[in-house]
């Protein structure tokens, strides 16, 4: 048996059964729809306010739905490094062109690189979004990241020629995420339904 | 002759191999704990897909070698069993990995 075991294999499939209640798809889809309606309202800068909200809508959502009938489980401390390190990379790399794009123009005129940027935003944003889907599935090992990130490419490389506002795509894809997360949630209610108190072991007689 | 010995001392370590984790369903519990840093009753259940009593009554054996610590408190209200592997038990499912593998790759074949 010990010559069969694939502790990695073991490690995956508890995580991602972890993971498959579909929250942070829900989570995700309501930020995205969300600064998809804030632009709308001419208050894109909300989308960020919003988000800090749905991080705690997903703490709470994993607590309330999740543990009840799945359990709970801490994962290995490396986990949570990746994570850290993966969110620590983001933003390091946001501020540093933004300090340089901030130089640049203070030492003459906007840089070449930021109009491209400004000229082909859909592709910037597009292509941002997509590594962040890709990163996220390399992260959590979650495959279906990688699955997001497709649409979203497609989607705001056509954009880019096809010249309709930035909030039809962001709503389109939010939708898309917001779907997918509803069904991978109900599809988790119904696998596993909410334990009684007897099968959670908390009334386990000892020896 | 020295084959002869070397091929005895192989199948003397045999018997010495942790029968307390050499149970499969044990095994299994041992292996779920040891990839991660705590999990409850429930999550044991659902991964491993042992029963109720079967689970209580392998993590009662784990946990009288010292293998598994059991932590019980209440989260809102409701009694919750957290179960971690504690440092003997670690090392004693690493050790046994180790025989099983020395042990199997000895086998002719």
């Amino acid at each position: 048996m010990a010559e069969r075991i694939n502790l990695k294999e073991i490690e995956r499939k508890a995580y991602t059964s972890y993971h498959q209640d579909g929250l942070i798809d829900i989570s995700i889809a309501f930020i995205v729809l969300t600064f998809g309606i804030m632009i709308v309202l001419d208050m894109g800068w909300m989308g960020g306010v919003f988000a800090v909200v749905y991080i705690s809508f997903y703490a709470a959502a994993k607590k309330t739905l999740t543990v009840p009938r799945i359990g709970f489980v801490k994962f290995a401390h490396y986990r949570a490094k990746a994570m850290q390190a993966m969110a620590i990379g983001v933003l390091s790399l946001m501020m540093l062109l933004g300090v340089v794009a901030f130089m640049q123009t203070e030492e003459g005129g906007t840089p070449s690189w930021l109009l491209f940027a400004i000229e082909n935003y859909m592709l910037v944003i597009g292509v941002s979004v997509a590594a962040s889907f890709c990163a996220a599935g390399y992260t959590f090992r979650t495959k279906r990241m990688y699955a997001y990130a497709l649409p979203t490419l497609i989607m705001f490389v056509a954009g880019h020629f096809l010249y309709y506002p930035l909030h039809y795509y962001l709503i389109l894809l939010g939708s898309l995420i917001l779907l997918s997360g509803l069904a991978m949630l109900t599809r988790f209610i119904r696998k596993y339904p909410l334990s009684t108190s007897e099968s959670t072991g908390d009334n386990r007689n000892e020896g | 002759m020295k084959d002869d010995e070397a091929k005895d001392d192989e199948l003397t370590s045999i018997p010495r191999v942790d029968k307390i984790i050499h149970e499969p369903a044990r095994f299994t519990i041992m292996a779920h704990l040891f990839v991660v840093e705590s999990a409850d009753f429930l999550f044991l259940q659902r991964q491993t897909g042992l029963t109720w009593g079967n689970l209580s009554s392998h993590i009662s054996k784990l946990e009288a070698a010292g293998y598994v610590e059991v932590t019980k408190e209440f989260l809102d209200k409701k009694p919750h069993t957290t179960l971690q592997l504690t440092n003997k038990g670690r090392t004693a499912f690493q050790e046994y990995r180790q025989s099983m593998k020395q042990i199997f790759s000895k086998l002719p074949g």
